[in-house]
């Protein structure tokens, strides 16, 4: 009865995780609410309190899950979590047969890497590089969804989305042949929940008089917590399989009544944790200052609006992928390089995919962490002047455009640009045409102060491959350093 | 069916926390519920603690100083002092002279900062910086005749700075005489409040905030961009930041510098002058012998003593029409100047 109830919860929140996932492309949903999945998850809350030292918008709701967990044991992994659930199918639909399961559902000493996974992501953190969410389970469902479902149905492809694709069914197919084997091995998440488990009064507990040692808790354990035995806590998923399966009703779960509270110790041993947490606080720096790190952004790179100045970015962004399921015009992919190691899977903009929508602050509402400051459309608009918040600037290449290179007419891209007045200005000038006779044209020229990057020049422009008029973050207003023009400081 | 022993046993044990009942201990009912309470109250505080706060990545808020007004208003004010043809030290020398030597301008006790142009990497021939031997006899008589206590040669510098200090031959010539050379790499900065219109607050060099006395040491060249660069723009090489993007309003920039940082003296070393190819020069052909020295308060006068050697009038400057009519000095050297 319990495992049914478990099993209804697992259905409901995957069907709610779809729903929202499915609302972020939603403009007229709260952005907290699209999000809400990624704040519950006690990850985000802990690693942007390591990295940026605060708990932005709702993430504190993740604090809430870990409490719980402290009580009650892995319930989330069991009964919440979306990605344990689609594995959990997966491996049933592909299972091995009864005899079989046993071996597979076997506790393993080298399951304890998850603790190093987690302790590596939490090191990290503490030096400023948010990567938590690379294996966060919300997270990277919710990216693998937001990369390789979203553009079945908008905007085509996007050119690297495959790795949060195969990272997805790398996991899947991993549970065909171990059942959930992410979860028990690798999951950072599941790591910390199972560190609090570890505390939790409510917990599977055996009888051992009525314990016939019939196997059959051990060939349905979802977790690999050797029921039979020390039951290890820390694995257990509390799927309730279990209880369902013995005939004699010798496992519930409750409070231990008479039984031990010790679970076994875990098996990390403090000289790995130890190396493991000191080869990280070595190697983060060492890589930033030979370029992986977050000082190696080549300036193509052209972040969201409202996003913070790139540290600061990087300290919060756990790569959900929520902005890039939430921009309307599909302008947002992950990026593979540009911005370092450290910026892996962060969402750039790309304007030749899309441009950023003049009104629009939807990636802003949507980001869990706030690494996407919430803004008001008018202070990206430049209306009346130059916008408060610009992502960039567009630069004219003479040597693509129609009018300047090929004496042909065009100014699609001044036809487009949504300032007002227009950063893009159209000089008339009389020139020979391409076949000798003179020809009238029109000229763009760029102005730098008024342009904000919003690539809609570059996402209309006819010059296919490069674009005669791109976008870069040179102006941008997250870094003053990024700048060609000499801005007078504000107030003045 | 030892696992199952083994439980047994432990269970045992646990069951002394039992009365006969079957209720539980106070002792065990701790150990059951107090670490996940204990937990709890720790998250709990640990969000109320962190919720919303701006984050450890926030640029600190640096209060920013306003830089002191180095000038003293009793000596020689409405004088320049040009001293010719005996080589820069000697030049010094007697244009100081002029004013009743370089104790009317430093005490004894206070910190001197000498400002010269040493920011290319030239060698002194090539009169693209400030004279080395011009600065060791300044820091000598500052600190013999004088009585300072400290002097510190700064600039924040275009070229490679130890580069320049080495093949100006500045760094040598400095130190030498006792002075502590420092440049972009080897000194902080504070932030200062500039209070233009078109400067706000800057990063500078960090000694301009620790000295009593600042001594203003430009040398005469061209300037692609401005003309000429004399004294008012040497004060760029006292900011430390995006200085590249200042040409866009060079000349306003250029004033507005010279009503912020007001030194004590300037002294103009037109030892060499380049004529062409400025700011950073290297054809020895571009180079003018002049060997003369000018020594003032107006910083005004200076510019345009400088500007004469050059063959520009005040009229050609932009930046110094705009520094004369803020009051910042007075463009008509000429009758203001005393042969030493």
């Amino acid at each position: 009865m319990a495992r049914r109830l478990r099993l209804l919860c697992q259905t409901t929140s995957f069907v709610v995780f779809a729903l929202l996932f499915a609302g972020l492309t939603e403009p007229d949903l709260a952005g907290e609410l699209a999000s809400l999945l990624m704040a519950l998850d006690p990850l985000t809350a802990l690693g942007t309190a390591l990295a940026d030292w605060t708990m932005p918008r709702w993430t504190w709701l993740g604090l809430v899950v870990a409490t719980a967990t402290a009580l009650l044991g892995r319930f989330f992994c069991g009964w919440l979590c979306p990605l344990g659930s689609l594995q959990h199918l997966v491996s049933w639909l592909s299972g091995p047969e009864r005899r079989a399961r046993a071996d597979r559902n076997r506790y393993r000493r080298w399951f304890a890497t998850k603790y190093l996974v987690l302790a590596v992501l939490l090191t990290w953190a503490a030096m400023g590089g948010e990567h938590i969410g690379w294996l966060d389970p919300l997270p990277l469902l919710q990216r693998a969804c937001a990369t390789g479902l979203r553009p079945l149905w908008h905007k085509g492809q996007i050119p690297s989305g495959w790795l949060s694709v195969l990272l997805l069914l790398v996991i899947l197919l991993l549970s065909a042949w171990m059942p959930r084997l992410f979860c028990r091995a690798v999951c950072p998440l599941g790591a910390l929940l199972g560190l609090l488990a570890r505390l939790a009064p409510l917990r599977i507990r055996r009888s051992t008089e009525t314990c016939c040692d019939c196997h059959h808790c051990l060939i349905a354990c979802q977790g690999a917590d050797e029921p039979l035995g020390r039951h290890r806590v820390s694995e257990c998923h509390v799927c309730l399989n279990c209880t369902a399966v013995c005939t004699e009703h010798g496992i519930g779960y409750g409070l231990p009544h008479s039984q031990p509270l010790a679970a076994p110790a875990l098996d990390v041993g403090r000289r790995r944790l130890l190396l493991t947490v000191v080869s990280t606080a070595a190697v983060a720096p060492v890589l930033r200052l030979t370029g992986g790190g977050f000082a190696a952004r080549a300036h193509d790179t052209v972040r969201p609006p409202g996003a913070l100045d790139e540290p600061a970015f990087l300290a919060r962004c756990i790569t959900c992928g929520a902005c890039i399921a939430a921009c309307p015009p599909g302008a947002l992919v992950p990026d593979l390089g540009r911005s370092g190691i450290e910026g892996l899977l962060t969402p750039v903009l790309v304007a030749r995919r899309g441009w950023c929508e003049p009104s629009c602050t939807r990636c802003g509402e949507v980001c869990p962490t706030a690494a996407i400051r919430e803004l008001n459309p008018e202070d990206k608009q430049a209306i009346g002047g130059p916008a408060a918040v610009r992502i960039g600037t567009a630069f004219l290449d003479h040597g693509r455009c129609l009018p300047w290179a090929m004496q042909r007419p065009c100014i699609v891209c001044e036809e487009m640009c949504p300032t007002s007045p227009k950063a893009i200005q159209l000089e008339l000038v009389k020139l020979p045409g391409p076949d000798g006779r003179p020809v009238t044209l029109q000229q763009p020229h760029l102005d730098p102060e008024l342009c904000t990057g919003c690539g809609l020049c570059e996402n209309r422009c006819p010059v296919g491959a490069r674009a005669a008029i791109r976008v870069s973050s040179v102006g941008e207003s997250r870094d003053p350093a990024n700048t060609m023009l000499y801005r007078a400081p504000v107030g003045r | 069916m030892g696992l199952v022993g083994y439980a047994g046993g432990m269970a045992d044990r646990e069951r002394e926390e039992q009365d006969q009942y079957g209720r539980v201990s106070r002792r065990r009912l701790l150990r059951l519920w107090g670490p996940a309470a204990l937990t709890g109250a720790a998250l709990a505080g640990a969000g109320l603690l962190l919720h919303d706060r701006p984050g450890r990545h926030r640029a600190s808020e640096q209060r920013a100083i306003r830089l002191p007004d180095w000038r003293i208003n009793t000596a020689g004010s409405g004088k320049i002092a040009i001293a010719s043809g005996r080589g820069p030290a000697r030049n010094l020398g007697r244009a100081l002279a002029a004013f009743g030597g370089i104790s009317s301008f430093i005490r004894p006790g206070e910190r001197v900062l000498l400002k010269p142009n040493c920011a290319w990497d030239r060698r002194p021939e090539q009169a693209a910086n400030t004279d080395p031997l011009l600065i060791g006899e300044l820091v000598r008589l500052c600190f013999a005749e004088a009585g300072a206590a400290a002097v510190v040669v700064a600039d924040n510098s275009c070229h490679d700075p130890e580069r320049v200090l080495k093949r100006s031959g500045i760094g040598a010539a400095a130190a030498a005489a006792g002075a502590r050379v420092v440049h972009q790499g080897s000194t902080g900065t504070v932030t200062a409040d500039l209070g233009g219109s078109l400067l706000g607050c800057w990063q500078v060099l960090q000694p301009f905030a620790e000295v009593d006395r600042v001594i203003n040491l430009p040398v005469v060249k061209h300037h692609s961009l401005a003309l000429a660069t004399l004294g008012m723009k040497n004060w760029i090489g006292a900011l430390v930041g995006q200085r590249r993007t200042l040409h866009q309003h060079l000349e306003l920039v250029v004033a507005e510098l010279a009503a912020a940082f007001r030194p004590t003296l300037t002294v103009v070393d037109a030892t060499r002058v380049l004529t062409g190819g400025g700011p950073t020069g290297g054809a020895l052909d571009l180079v003018k012998p002049v060997d003369q020295i000018a020594v003032t308060t107006d910083p005004v006068a200076a510019e345009a003593w400088g500007a004469s050697l050059l063959g520009l009038g005040p009229s050609e400057l932009p930046h110094l029409d705009l520094a004369a009519s803020h009051g910042l000095g007075s463009c008509t050297w000429q009758t203001m100047a005393v042969v030493a």
